[in-house]
């Protein structure tokens, strides 16, 4: 049994692992604060209508540990790849906001409530959003206010609206402070214009405004607590917020890699010779889990879906590649989840005692690696050395195939026109070399004129 | 009488802390007053429609009756 380290903020409860399987401790406290959910079957209701992640009630018994009496242990369904708020591009965390707001109204309807709404208590099952949090749950008291308004605000609408408004990615801001982005700081970048918005101007300017004026004078909440919100007026803010988020769009400004499956170097022959290589190699394997280094906008990820892989997780940096692969995803219902990576400079654990969020080595899994047209942007644009690119690659999954780029490669040419050729050991030779010293070689196959190569390994 | 103040002072925190299990989560008391204000204007909104429908509604029969009054006759 291994308590998740990140489960420590909610005292009514902690969640646990034991034989691969995901479980949450309810005490005491966690069951006052259950008993209306569980009394009006809230938990089945709303997983049926996939708000919540699958969970069942299991018996102590199955367990050696000894536990407190009081004490229920849920099950909950295994999250294929963990992923935080960060690492989602804009219309992931739209779209979690939008579930995180639905399911809210949804209990509210049920005479239950939120207790929060930290975007971390979303994750996502392929392309779909699901609340993972049971403890999050409680009954809803007449005239009380909406206790994760203020973290509803920091967590999924100011990212999202500093995206849309300006043009910033929200993703490493939001990393850098783990609580999203402070409606103050928001508040000094949007000029007037932005404040004209009925939204922005009640949810950013004046909150702004009032929390600055907390801060500076003593204001006597108690008093304020009195008063009771009504229950319509809190479903009209809901409401109210969602259709304004729904409403959101990213201002786009060009990247280079958004176009890259069409604009590519590479001509179609080439194309079609990477595509039946990918094919064969997954056909004859049946991944469970597979990782896509430089995903872009999903080509080969979606492929390997087709070809038997169960479930993919899409890796790049391309914050607009990742979003038109994610929405690839949705249309077509897939099993895939693509992710803001940058591999030269990962997400790391941080949080509190530099534990509450998972790194991504922490969290790499996987029983198969692409890295297809990947490693040479890692060798040459970023100067990591190709020894230590070729082990981490191999590092991450026991089989998978490595796409090696010769300097003779257009992309390549253009790529050190301006540097010049300073990687003397970016060779075939050494490239070779270095697989065998971490693994074995299974196949070589050319796909290019150029001199393009699909390296398949084993380790 | 100080160590007595003291005491209750004590007690009231102890009891504020215990009775609130959300102390984790920082509702912060500008969010607070905005949905106190959005409480009051959403209600507002809500009368204002009502009475203005009320209005509309008014005039749409005066309007309805008087059209009506040639073809009576």
């Amino acid at each position: 049994m291994i308590f998740d380290k990140g489960s420590f903020r909610d005292q009514a409860g902690k969640v646990f692992y034991s034989n691969n399987k995901v479980y949450r401790i309810i005490n005491k406290e966690g069951l006052n604060r259950l008993h209306y959910i569980i009394e009006k079957n809230i938990i089945e209701k709303s997983i049926n209508d996939n708000y919540l992640i699958q969970t069942k009630l299991v018996e102590k018994k199955n367990f050696s540990e000894e536990f407190s009496k009081d004490d229920l242990i849920y099950e909950h369904e295994k999250i294929p790849y963990i992923s935080y708020p960060y690492e989602w591009s804009f219309s992931q965390l739209k779209a979690a906001a939008l579930h995180h707001l639905d399911f809210h109204l949804y209990l509210l309807d049920l005479g239950a409530t939120l207790i929060d709404a930290s975007a971390y208590n979303i994750q996502f099952i392929g392309h779909k959003p699901i609340f993972i949090d049971l403890l999050s749950l409680k009954k809803y008291e007449d005239g009380e206010y909406w206790t994760g308004h203020k973290q509803f605000c920091e967590n999924f609408l100011n990212p999202l609206i500093l995206q849309s408004k300006k043009g910033i990615n929200f993703n490493n801001w939001f990393k850098g402070n783990l609580e999203g982005i402070k409606t103050q700081d928001l508040n000094n970048i949007l000029n007037f214009t932005d404040k004209i918005s009925y939204n922005i101007f009640f949810q950013v300017y004046l909150l702004s405004k009032f929390e600055e004026k907390s801060k500076n004078s003593e204001i006597k909440i108690e008093s304020k607590l009195k008063k009771k919100f009504p229950k319509k007026s809190y479903c009209s803010l809901l409401k109210q917020l969602k259709n304004f988020i729904k409403g959101l769009k990213p201002k786009k400004s060009k990247t280079l890699w958004e176009n890259y499956s069409t604009t590519n170097t590479y001509d179609k022959i080439e194309e079609k010779n990477k595509i039946e290589c990918v094919k064969k190699f997954i056909s004859k394997n049946s991944f469970d889990s597979l990782c896509d280094l430089g995903c872009n906008n999903g080509l080969y990820s979606i492929l390997s879906l087709q070809n038997g892989c169960k479930k993919v997780i899409g890796f790049d940096y391309d914050l607009n590649a990742v979003d038109q692969a994610y929405n690839f995803s949705c249309k077509d219902q897939l099993n895939f989840l693509p992710i803001y990576f940058d591999a030269s400079n990962p997400s790391t654990r941080i949080g509190w005692n530099e534990v509450e969020r998972k790194s991504f080595n922490d969290r790499a899994n996987f029983d198969c690696v692409l890295a297809l047209a990947f490693k040479h942007h890692l060798s040459l644009a970023k100067n990591i050395p190709l020894d230590e690119v070729v082990m981490w690659i191999i590092s991450l999954a026991p089989k998978g195939l490595i796409e090696f780029v010769p300097k003779s490669d257009e992309t390549v040419k253009k790529m050190l026109e301006i540097k010049g050729d300073i990687f003397k050991n970016y060779t075939e030779e050494n490239f070779e070399k270095y697989i065998k010293e971490n693994g074995k070689i299974v196949s070589i196959t050319n796909i290019s004129k150029s001199g393009r190569k699909i390296y398949e390994f084993e380790r | 009488m100080k160590m007595l103040y003291l005491l209750l002072l004590i007690f009231i925190t102890l009891i504020s802390f215990t009775s609130n299990s959300f102390a984790y989560l920082d509702p912060g008391t500008g969010s607070i007053i905005l949905q106190a204000i959005l409480g009051f204007v959403a209600a507002s909104i809500a009368t204002i429609t009502l009475y203005w429908n009320k209005l509309k509604n008014f005039f749409k029969k005066l309007l309805s009756k008087k059209d009506k009054k040639p073809d009576d006759f």
